[in-house]
């Protein structure tokens, strides 16, 4: 049938009674709504519109989800890896440093008397915090304890180990462990400043490299929230047009995506908080036999509280980041309007 | 005050084809104006120029005063609220159902939650669909889904709609369905601009018709005329 056939047109409805009604309703309502609680309320629907918006797109293609926040959550944790691993190495050598004596071997006919008397002499020096003196009956039986060797020290026929002055310097110690090497009852003085210096060195060398690698892998995760946004934003671009079309502004079309890369950032966060878990209960046993034999109560830290929270922030953060520039590069490119 | 105006408009595109031509005329608020033409005179530029998808090359285009070449930024999405759309392939959102796309000018507005459902079921009464609000736009036939637009253009009250062609891919009852639909909107406060080279429907409705040609005005019929 084409119009032309068409029965006569009807008149225009006139606005009928149920209609009236209807209208009436809503203007009441309408006029409930009105006022800050109410504009606060409407702030708060599209705020929770965009949440849900986003978190059904990611329930809507989870593999990818999954995929996106494990690449993320990878870049975040290798770079808060070494920092830890540096913290701890810091706080670990911090504590050797705590007893870095110079340690001086006396020679082994010196008596204890003598070994004695020259502690006291050193006591009283400026320079000196302590000293401790090891008898060799002492040095042997940590030696018993720290090593397999108990029934080759059996066989010794005596102690062969020298009196052993543990000195705590008050400075650097460098020019104590000099002076110390010029007593004549010394045989050997060891000094720990120098692989101490070295260590120091290696730590800085280390932090910046995590700061260089937390950049880079910071940009990375950055680029990849920014290119999951991008082809989200790629799959729904009609849709996108429609709402602009509606009358939507560039924050009303943001919103959910920056909500999309604050999630993907915050999950990612958490899961890098979880694999540096599992990675530290892995190496805690091994690393608690190592440390055994330096003698220390040493356990492995992880980033703490605020550490965990400011990570987490800091994901949060370079998601939102990524999904705003995504969506600012879209909504330029593709405004529908005035080009 | 006039609703839109268009003052000797004049649209050329980057490839040099002028679209409209030095077009002038006005709509009056709670008018149905019917914009004809063969295809390529110019009527969707025309909507496009009112919609704010285009600007003119010259002229000026006057919605309540207000110069639509000079907005811009947020101003231009306030201004498309004022204005419901109904295209000729309805662009539903897919995903989401009748009620969520009926209620999507709304939540673009910030209109209470509240507010929302009644005003969306009262939209999706005016246009028959009432018993299918949770239904999807694939799950309605061609015309149900153009209803469906008509309801999300209408359904912020928007001083003025314009559609393109909204009956082009209905079978011609449906077509004087729909047009019946659009002619009882005035009635409700909606001025209404319908582009359509549908010559014999446009005649049956007996509206003010703007005629294009190569993207010039051949004629600006009023109702009356028609009517008699």
């Amino acid at each position: 049938m084409s119009a032309t056939e068409a029965p006569a047109p009807k008149p225009a409805p006139r606005v009928d009674p149920a209609t009236l009604e209807s209208a009436k309703k809503v203007a009441a309502v309408r006029r409930r709504n009105r006022g800050p609680f109410a504009r606060l309320r409407s702030w708060l629907d599209l705020h929770f519109y965009s949440l849900v918006s986003s978190l059904g797109r990611m329930a809507q293609r989870p593999a990818a989800t999954t995929m996106t926040i494990g690449v993320m959550a990878i870049a975040l944790a290798l770079p808060l890896a070494l920092w830890l691993a540096l913290a701890n190495v810091q706080r670990f050598s911090g504590t050797v440093s705590a007893s870095r004596q110079i340690t001086v071997f006396l020679h082994q006919d010196t008596g204890l008397d003598r070994a004695n008397a020259l502690a006291t002499q050193l006591r009283a020096r400026h320079d000196v915090a302590n000293v401790i003196v090891r008898t060799p009956d002492e040095g042997l039986a940590e030696f018993r304890k720290m090593s397999d060797l108990a029934p080759s020290l059996d066989a010794l026929e005596g102690n062969p180990l020298p009196p052993v002055l543990l000195v705590d310097p008050a400075d650097d110690g460098a020019a104590l462990a000099a002076s110390l090497q010029a007593m004549p009852e010394a045989e050997i003085v060891q000094h720990d400043a120098v692989w101490r210096d070295r260590l120091s060195a290696w730590l800085a060398f280390g932090a910046r490299i995590a700061w260089v690698l937390a950049v880079l892998l910071g940009a990375g995760a950055l680029l990849v929230v920014g290119n999951t946004v991008r082809l989200d934003i790629q799959s729904r671009s009609d849709e996108i047009g429609v709402l602009q079309f509606l009358g939507a502004t560039d924050g009303f079309v943001r919103r959910p995506f920056l909500y999309l890369g604050a999630i993907y950032g915050l999950a990612a966060g958490g899961l890098a908080l979880g694999l540096l878990a599992l990675a530290g209960v892995a190496l805690q046993p091994s690393l608690a036999r190592l440390v055994t034999s330096y003698g220390g109560g040493f356990a492995l830290q992880g980033p703490g509280l605020v550490g965990a929270l400011a990570l987490l922030g800091g994901a949060l953060l370079l998601g939102w980041l990524g999904a705003w520039l995504a969506t600012g590069h879209h909504l330029r490119r593709n405004r529908p309007t005035r080009d | 005050m006039t609703l839109l105006r268009f003052d000797a408009v004049s649209k050329r595109y980057a490839g040099g084809h002028e679209a409209l031509s030095d077009v002038s005329f006005a709509v009056e608020p709670g008018e149905m104006l019917f914009v004809t033409g063969h295809s390529g005179a110019g009527k969707s530029t025309l909507l496009r120029l009112i919609h704010l998808a285009e600007q003119p090359s010259r002229g000026t285009v006057l919605m309540e005063d207000r110069n639509l070449a000079k907005l811009r930024g947020r101003k231009v999405a306030l201004q498309r609220r004022r204005v419901g759309v109904v295209f000729q392939d309805h662009r539903l959102l897919l995903d989401r159902s009748v009620y969520e796309n009926v209620a999507m000018p709304l939540v673009i507005a910030g209109v209470p939650r509240a507010e929302i459902g009644p005003r969306v079921r009262r939209g999706l009464e005016k246009v028959g669909l009432a018993d299918r609000e949770r239904a999807k736009p694939r799950e309605l036939s061609t015309g149900e889904q153009q209803r469906v637009g008509i309801a999300r253009a209408v359904v912020a009250q928007p001083p003025l709609l314009i559609a393109d062609e909204p009956t082009g891919n209905l079978d011609p009852t449906l077509a004087v369905d729909i047009m019946d639909l659009f002619a009882s909107l005035p009635a409700l406060g909606t001025t209404v601009i319908v582009a359509s080279h549908d010559l014999m429907l446009v005649k049956r409705m007996r509206k003010r018709v703007l005629v294009l040609d190569h993207g010039r005005v051949l004629d600006d019929i009023p109702a009356t005329e028609l009517a008699s």
